[in-house]
């Protein structure tokens, strides 16, 4: 189970794990407020990619993510979209 | 595994985040839904079932309660909400945070 140590490896290995298969890859958001951390994880049950953070501006970058493959999820055309992380 | 509609999954979600703010996780799960209701069987296939492609599935739980809703392509601005109220969780962290709750529940009112 490969935790990244750096946003962006994770961001350009997650977007790819979802876009290999969409109908099996998942995202889980694990937010723990007593202790400020949030891991977020994409898995298709076969590779299992983490990352783990308490800090304030990861969870802004965690936040764009999410809201971006979402709606990717969403969209009628099946396409690549180029996530940006800052 | 409780199915909710957008605004009653928002409100019980805002919940989960108040029931766990001293102790606990809340998990938020995103997968892609096709809009299937029956299992696929293993031989031959569902009749008169037609695969949507806009719908993702939501679900949330702290371990113990667990709620889900389908989320559409066209409810989909509603749950930039979802990620807005964790950063607003971790920035109250350690302050006075009844401001954010009331902040919190006046955005789900306008849902």
């Amino acid at each position: 189970m490969p935790q990244y140590q750096t946003w962006e490896e994770f961001s350009r290995a997650a977007e790819k794990l979802y876009l290999a298969d969409p109908m099996k890859a998942r995202v889980v958001l694990k937010y723990r407020h007593s202790d400020g951390s949030l891991c977020i994880k994409v898995t298709d049950d076969l590779v299992c990619l983490v990352y783990r953070t308490d800090q304030a501006q990861d969870v802004k970058k965690i936040e764009k993510f999410h809201s971006q493959l979402k709606r990717l999820i969403v969209a009628k055309e099946s396409h690549s979209v180029a996530m940006e992380t800052d | 595994m409780v199915l909710l509609e957008s605004e009653q999954f928002l409100t019980e979600l805002t919940r989960l985040f108040q029931k766990c703010r001293l102790s606990g996780s809340v998990f938020i799960t995103l997968k892609k839904y096709d809009g299937r209701t029956k299992p696929i069987p293993r031989k031959g296939s569902v009749e008169g079932f037609e695969p949507s492609d806009n719908k993702c599935l939501l679900r949330a739980t702290d371990g113990k309660k667990k709620i889900s809703t389908v989320v559409s392509s066209k409810e989909v601005n509603k749950f930039q909400m979802v990620s807005v109220w964790c950063s607003l969780c971790l920035v109250s962290q350690g302050k006075h945070n009844n401001h954010w709750l009331r902040l919190l529940f006046r955005f789900t009112a306008l849902l």
